[in-house]
C-alpha cells in the first residue's frame, strides 16, 4: 500500500508541476497588460473579474477577445473580463452542465429562447435593478423585450435577426416573378405556391431545378414548421390567454401546405434529410430557385463564390454558378398577417450558488453593456450583415463601411417592423412542457409528413392529443 | 523503481491477498474518487428533483414517470435493435480480418493492420460529414449513384422510416473495426504455436484449427469484446444525434439520446440519472448472460 | 502455423493469399473512404461548409487550409503539445497501473476479487452523461482544479476498460509459471514486472495505443474543464472552426489530419510489438 501511494503521490506530484508551470505560462500571457493604478477613480473600488463564456458570433469575432479585455479594463481598471472562447454548439452543453453544477459564468452568449429554461433552474441573475436607465434606453425596445422573462431582465441582446428566404436573382426573372414587389408587399401562399412552381426546371422526368428548398434533416426541421406557423396566426405556442395554440385548425391547414408543396414537385420528395449545408449547395449549384432559411450573411457568401466563379482557379463550389442572393418573405397564410420569426442572441446573466452581492451584480452588468453595444456590437453586427440595435452602436457604425445589396437591406427593415414579439409572459413551466412537447412529437411526426409517411390529419391528430394530455382540455385553442 | 522493489520485499511475508491488495490499490482510489463517486451521486440524484440550488425527494416519482414512458420503451427496442444488428456483425467482421490478415507477407500485414486502424483515429465529425454525403438523398448522393447504376429507385436514406435505422446500421458496418481487429490480432498472436504443431501432427484442417484451437483460445477476448461492444452499443447516441437526429418520427431514437436530452435539453437531470440506472440494469442484465456462456477461464 | 504456409503447392498458395487480398482490399476501401475524403478536403480552399465541393477528386490543391489551421490561432502548436501530455500520462498511467489490476484481478486470490470487479464493470455501464455533471462538481466545486492537466489527466488515470483488457489476456496466461516462478523465491511484485510484463507486451502495446487514441480523441471533458486557449487539447481547438451559422470545413480537416499524425507515428513504432506477438513457450524454454 504504502509503495502505491507513494507512486501516486510522484504521479500526482508530476501532473501538478506540470500545473503550475502552465499556470506561470499562461499568467505571464494575459496579465501584463494591466495598467496598474493609473486610475484615480478606479482605485476606491474593490477588484473584480467578470467571466464570459463566448462562442464564435462572427467570424473575427474571437479573434477580438483580447482586445476586448483590454479596452474593458481600460474602461474599469478594478474590474478583469475574462473570456473563454467556445464554438457555438458545444457551449450550450458546457453551460448546461456548468449550470447543473451550480456554477455558471457570469455572462454567455446565448439565444434568448434559452432564458426561460435556465429561469426555471434559478440560476439567471435578474438585472432591473442594477442596468442604469441610460443602459436600457440605448436599445431597441423590441429586442429588450426578448432578454425578459415575467418580470425580470436577464441579460442584453446583442442583435435581432430574421429568418427570411432567399433567392437566386436570375431565376426570379426568369420565373416573372417581381421580387422587388415582393420585399416590399409580401406575398401569400398561394402566390408563392403558383411562384416556385414557376421556378421548376426538368431535365426529361427528372428534375434539375426546384423551386424551393428548406433545410429539414434532423432537428432543424423544427425552424421549417415555426417559420410557417408565425405567419398564419400563431405568432406563439402560446395566445395571449395562454392557451396551447398548435391545436387550431389553421396549424392542420398549414401542415396540408408543407405536404402540398412537395407533392406539387416545387420541393424535392427527399425534403426530409436535406441539411443546411446541402440546401446551400442546391442554391450556389442552381438547384433551386428560392432556399431557406435565409440569413443576412447568405449575400455575403454568395458574393464570395461568385468572385471565385470569377476568378476560374477551381476554388469555386463544383459546378457552381453565379448567383445573385435576394433576400424574400416568408408568405403569410389563410389570410393572416405576416410575423418575421427572430432570433434574438444577446448577453444573458448567471449567479452561482450564492447570492451574487450588489456590487459584483454592478460590475457584472456594466462588462454585459459593454458587450452589447458600442464599438463591440458595432463590429460583430457588421461582420454579420444584422441591423444594429443600440443608439450607441449605430453610432460606432455610422464610419464603418458595408457593401450591401440595398434592396436586401430594405426588405430586412420591412421584416423587422412585423418582428414576432417577445412572450415573457409566457410561465416557465409552460414554456418547458411545449418545448418538451415539440421535441418528442411535433418533430419526429413533422420528419414523417416531409418524409410522406403519415397524412397532415395523423399529424394533426397527435399533436393535439399529446397538446390536451399535456395542458389539459381548457389549456388548449379550440376552433 | 529500485525504491519501490526494496519495499515490496520488506513485505513479502504477507501473501497473496496482501498483494492482491496492493496491486489494484491505485486503480480503486482512483476508481472510488472519479467513476464510483459520480455514480452513487447520480444514484441519490435518481430519486431527487434535481435542482443545483437545491434539490427535493421524491421517492419513485422519477423510476415511475420513465417506466411508464412510452418513449422509453421504444427508444429501448430500438437500441436493442440496433445492438442485435451491429454487435455480433462487427465482431464477426473483425475477427475475420484478423485471420485474413494472418498468412500475408509481413508488409502486407503491416499495410493492412494500419489501414483498418486509419478510421479510428479520424475525428468523428469528420467521419460524419462523409457519411451525410454517402447517404445524399439526391440522385447525385454516392449511395443513390451506386444503386442507381442496378436500376434501383432513389432512396431518402436518413430522411424515411424506412431506411434510416438500415443506413445507421450499414454506417456501423463498415465504420471503423480498428480496435477490435487489433485487439483479435494481439489474442492471435498469444496462442502458443505448439498446439498448431500438435494439430498438425494429427493432420487437422484449416477449419478444425480454427474450430478447435483458435475458437477456444479468442474466448477471452470475444467475450471483452462483446461486452465492451454492447455497453458501447446501448449507450451510443452520437451517430444517431448528427446524422438523423433520432428521427425521423423517433425511429432512430436511441435510449442514449434520450438520456442526454433529459439531463441537458430539460434539464430533468433527476430524470436522466434514473433512465441511466435502469439502461445500466439492463445492459448488466445482458452482460451476465454473455460472461455465463462465455466467462469459463481458459486454462492450459 | 495456422496457416499451412509449406503447402504441398505454391500455387495454391498464391491463389489463397491473393484472394485474400482482394477480398481485404475491398473491405479496406471501404473503411478507408473517409479518411480519402478527410485529406483530399483538407487540400481545399479554407471556405465554408455550405460551398464544400462534394466531388470524389480535388479540382484544385492547396496548401492554404494548413497554413490557416496554424495561423487561425496562436495555440496551435500548444494544443498539440497539451494533447501530447495529457495522452502520454494516461497512456503510461493504465499500462501500468490497469495490467497491475488486471494481473490481480485474474491471477492473485483475494477476498471480495470478484465483488470488487463486478463492481467496476457495472460502473462502465452507466451512461456518461448522467455521471459528468457530479465529475465536474467534484474537480470544479470541490478539488478547484479546473483549467489545469490534473483536472485534464486525473479522471482517466486508470480505466476500467484497460483494466477488464488485462485480465482477459493474462488469464491465459500458464499457472505453471507463476507457480515456478514462486518455487524459486519471486514474490508477486517480481513475477509481474520479470515474467507477465514481458509476457504481456502484445497486449500492453494494444492497451497503449487504444488508450493513448482515446485519449488524443476525447472532447467533452477536456472542453469541460478548460477556459482559455492556452490549455485546450487539440481537439477542442479544432471546434473552434465551427462558427455561427458556418464551418471552415477544409481547415477543419486539415487540422483533423495534423491531429491524426501522431497516432500514425504511434502506431508504426508500436508495430513490431503488434506483429511479432510473444509465445509463451519460448519464455518456458
Amino acid at each position: 500500500m504504502k509503495r502505491n501511494s507513494r507512486v501516486l503521490a510522484s504521479v500526482l506530484a508530476l501532473s501538478l508541476s506540470v500545473t503550475t508551470l502552465a499556470a506561470c505560462s499562461s499568467n505571464n500571457n494575459g496579465n501584463n497588460s494591466a495598467p496598474s493604478g493609473t486610475s484615480s477613480a478606479g482605485t476606491s473600488e474593490a477588484k473584480d473579474t467578470i467571466t464570459a463564456l463566448l462562442p464564435p458570433v462572427s467570424p473575427t469575432y474571437q479573434d477580438n477577445f483580447e482586445q476586448m479585455a483590454k479596452d474593458f479594463n481600460a474602461l474599469y481598471p478594478n474590474l478583469t473580463l475574462k473570456i473563454e472562447p467556445a464554438s457555438w454548439e458545444d457551449m450550450t452543453q458546457k453551460l448546461d452542465t456548468q449550470v447543473n453544477a451550480g456554477s455558471p459564468p457570469d455572462i454567455a452568449f446565448i439565444g434568448s429562447e434559452g432564458i426561460s429554461k435556465y429561469v426555471q433552474q434559478g440560476m439567471v441573475m435578474d438585472i432591473t435593478d442594477a442596468a442604469t436607465p441610460e443602459m436600457i434606453g440605448d436599445f431597441d425596445a423590441a429586442p429588450l423585450e426578448y432578454m425578459k422573462n415575467g418580470n425580470g431582465i436577464y441579460g442584453f441582446p446583442a442583435y435581432m435577426e430574421a429568418h427570411a428566404l432567399g433567392g437566386n436573382k436570375a431565376f426570379l426573372e426568369q420565373a416573372g416573378i417581381d421580387y422587388k414587389d415582393v420585399q416590399k408587399n409580401g406575398w401569400t401562399y398561394d402566390q408563392f405556391r403558383e411562384a416556385i412552381k414557376k421556378g421548376v426546371v426538368k431535365d426529361g422526368s427528372k428534375t434539375s431545378r426546384y423551386g424551393f428548398v428548406f433545410a429539414t434533416a434532423g432537428v432543424a426541421s423544427k425552424d421549417y414548421l415555426n417559420i410557417l406557423v408565425k405567419n398564419a396566426g400563431m405568432p406563439s405556442p402560446f395566445t395571449t390567454d395562454l392557451k396551447y395554440a398548435y391545436t387550431s385548425n389553421n396549424y392542420l391547414e398549414v401542415l396540408k401546405d408543407v405536404r402540398q408543396l412537395i407533392d406539387d414537385g416545387s420541393m424535392p420528395k427527399e425534403l426530409s434529410s436535406v441539411d443546411a449545408g446541402k440546401r446551400w449547395n442546391m442554391f450556389l449549384t442552381g438547384q433551386t430557385m428560392i432556399t431557406g432559411k435565409g440569413l443576412a450573411t447568405f449575400e455575403n457568401s454568395a458574393n464570395k463564390n461568385n468572385a471565385k466563379i470569377e476568378a476560374n482557379d477551381g476554388s469555386a463550389v463544383q459546378g457552381s454558378i453565379k448567383a445573385e442572393y435576394i433576400v424574400l418573405p416568408v408568405p403569410s397564410f389563410l389570410g393572416k398577417d405576416p410575423v418575421t420569426t427572430v432570433a434574438v442572441d444577446g448577453y444573458v446573466t448567471f449567479r452561482g450558488k450564492k447570492e451574487p452581492t450588489a456590487e459584483h451584480k454592478a460590475n457584472v452588468v456594466k462588462a454585459a453593456y459593454y458587450l452589447a453595444s458600442g464599438k463591440v456590437a458595432a463590429t460583430t453586427n457588421n461582420d454579420l450583415f444584422v441591423a444594429h440595435i443600440t443608439k450607441t452602436g449605430k453610432e460606432a457604425a455610422a464610419s464603418m463601411i458595408v457593401n450591401r445589396n440595398p434592396d436586401n437591406v430594405a426588405a430586412v427593415q420591412v421584416m423587422l417592423s412585423h418582428a414576432a414579439p417577445a412572450r415573457p409572459d409566457i410561465p416557465v413551466e409552460l414554456g418547458a412542457k411545449a418545448i418538451k412537447l415539440e421535441d418528442e412529437v411535433i418533430i419526429p411526426k413533422l420528419q414523417a409528413l416531409i418524409a410522406g409517411e403519415i397524412t397532415p390529419q395523423a399529424m394533426y391528430d397527435a399533436v393535439k392529443k399529446a397538446a390536451i394530455s399535456t395542458f389539459g382540455e381548457d389549456g388548449v385553442v379550440k376552433e | 523503481m529500485m525504491q519501490a522493489t526494496k519495499t515490496i520485499k520488506k513485505r513479502k511475508v504477507k501473501g497473496d491477498a496482501g498483494w492482491g491488495y496492493t496491486f489494484i490499490a491505485v486503480a480503486l482510489v482512483i476508481f472510488a474518487l472519479f467513476t464510483a463517486y459520480p455514480v452513487a451521486s447520480a444514484f441519490i440524484i435518481s430519486f431527487q428533483e434535481y435542482k443545483p440550488l437545491g434539490s427535493t425527494f421524491i421517492g419513485f416519482d422519477n423510476y415511475v414517470e420513465t417506466l411508464s414512458d412510452s418513449l422509453f420503451w421504444k427508444s429501448i427496442r430500438t437500441t436493442i435493435v440496433y445492438t442485435i444488428l451491429t454487435v455480433p456483425v462487427a465482431l464477426f467482421l473483425s475477427f475475420a480480418v484478423a485471420i485474413l490478415i494472418l498468412p500475408l507477407k509481413k508488409w502486407m500485414q503491416t499495410t493492412f493492420k494500419a489501414v483498418f486502424y486509419l478510421p479510428a483515429v479520424a475525428s468523428g465529425v469528420a467521419l460524419s460529414v462523409v457519411w451525410l454525403w454517402i447517404f445524399d438523398p439526391m440522385p447525385s448522393g454516392i449511395l443513390n449513384k451506386l444503386i442507381g447504376t442496378v436500376g434501383a429507385d432513389n432512396q431518402n436514406w436518413l430522411g424515411s422510416s424506412s431506411t434510416a435505422m438500415l443506413s445507421l446500421v450499414l454506417m456501423a458496418w463498415l465504420s471503423s473495426h480498428g480496435t477490435s481487429i487489433i485487439i483479435y490480432l494481439a489474442a492471435l498472436l498469444g496462442i502458443d504455436n505448439s498446439y498448431y504443431e500438435a494439430a498438425d501432427l494429427d493432420g487437422a484442417t484449416f477449419l478444425q484449427k480454427l474450430r478447435y484451437i483458435v475458437v477456444p483460445c479468442l474466448k477471452p477476448t470475444t467475450l471483452f469484446l462483446l461486452v465492451t461492444g454492447v455497453i458501447g452499443s446501448f449507450q451510443v447516441f452520437q451517430n444517431a444525434f448528427l446524422m438523423t437526429g433520432g428521427g425521423p418520427d423517433n425511429a432512430t431514437t436511441m435510449v442514449g439520446l434520450l438520456i442526454f436530452n433529459n439531463a441537458f435539453k430539460y434539464f430533468e437531470f433527476g430524470k436522466a440519472a434514473a433512465q441511466s440506472l435502469i439502461l445500466a440494469l439492463l445492459i448488466a442484465g445482458v452482460a451476465l448472460v454473455q460472461f455465463k456462456f462465455l466467462g469459463k477461464e481458459v486454462e492450459y | 502455423m495456422l496457416f499451412k504456409n509449406h503447402a504441398s503447392n505454391s500455387m495454391t498458395k498464391y491463389i489463397r493469399n491473393g484472394t485474400i487480398t482482394l477480398l481485404l482490399l475491398i473491405f479496406a476501401l471501404a473503411t478507408l473512404f473517409p479518411i480519402y475524403f478527410m485529406i483530399i478536403s483538407s487540400l481545399g480552399d479554407p471556405v465554408e461548409a455550405g460551398a464544400m465541393n462534394y466531388s470524389l477528386f480535388p479540382s484544385k490543391i492547396s496548401f492554404a487550409s494548413y497554413k490557416f489551421f496554424f495561423d487561425y490561432s496562436a495555440y496551435s502548436l500548444r494544443w498539440l503539445f497539451n494533447s501530447l501530455i495529457v495522452a502520454g500520462t494516461v497512456t503510461v498511467s493504465n499500462v501500468f497501473f490497469a495490467s497491475m489490476a488486471g494481473y490481480a484481478f485474474s491471477k492473485i486470490q483475494f477476498k471480495g476479487r470478484a465483488f470488487l470487479f463486478t463492481l467496476l464493470l457495472i460502473a462502465m455501464m452507466i451512461p456518461y452523461q448522467v455521471t459528468q455533471v457530479p465529475l465536474y462538481i467534484l474537480i470544479v466545486n470541490i478539488f478547484h482544479i479546473q483549467n489545469t492537466y490534473s483536472a485534464l489527466i486525473l479522471p482517466g488515470l486508470v480505466s476500467v476498460y484497460n483494466i477488464f483488457l488485462a485480465k482477459q489476456f493474462m488469464g491465459s496466461i500458464p499457472k505453471e509459471i507463476i507457480e515456478s516462478a514462486k518455487m524459486e523465491g519471486c514474490n508477486q511484485f517480481q513475477i509481474y514486472w520479470r515474467i507477465i510484463l514481458p509476457l504481456s507486451k502484445t497486449v500492453l502495446a494494444v492497451m497503449a495505443i487504444l488508450t493513448f487514441m482515446e485519449n488524443w480523441n476525447t472532447f467533452f471533458w477536456p472542453f469541460l474543464v478548460t477556459n482559455t486557449m492556452d490549455m485546450q487539447t487539440i481537439q477542442v481547438g479544432l471546434k473552434n472552426f465551427r462558427f455561427a451559422n458556418t464551418t471552415y470545413f477544409a481547415p477543419m480537416m486539415a487540422g483533423a489530419t495534423i491531429s491524426a499524425l501522431p497516432m500514425f507515428v504511434l502506431f508504426f513504432s508500436l508495430q513490431k510489438y503488434f506483429l511479432e506477438g510473444v509465445t509463451v513457450g519460448a519464455v518456458k524454454g
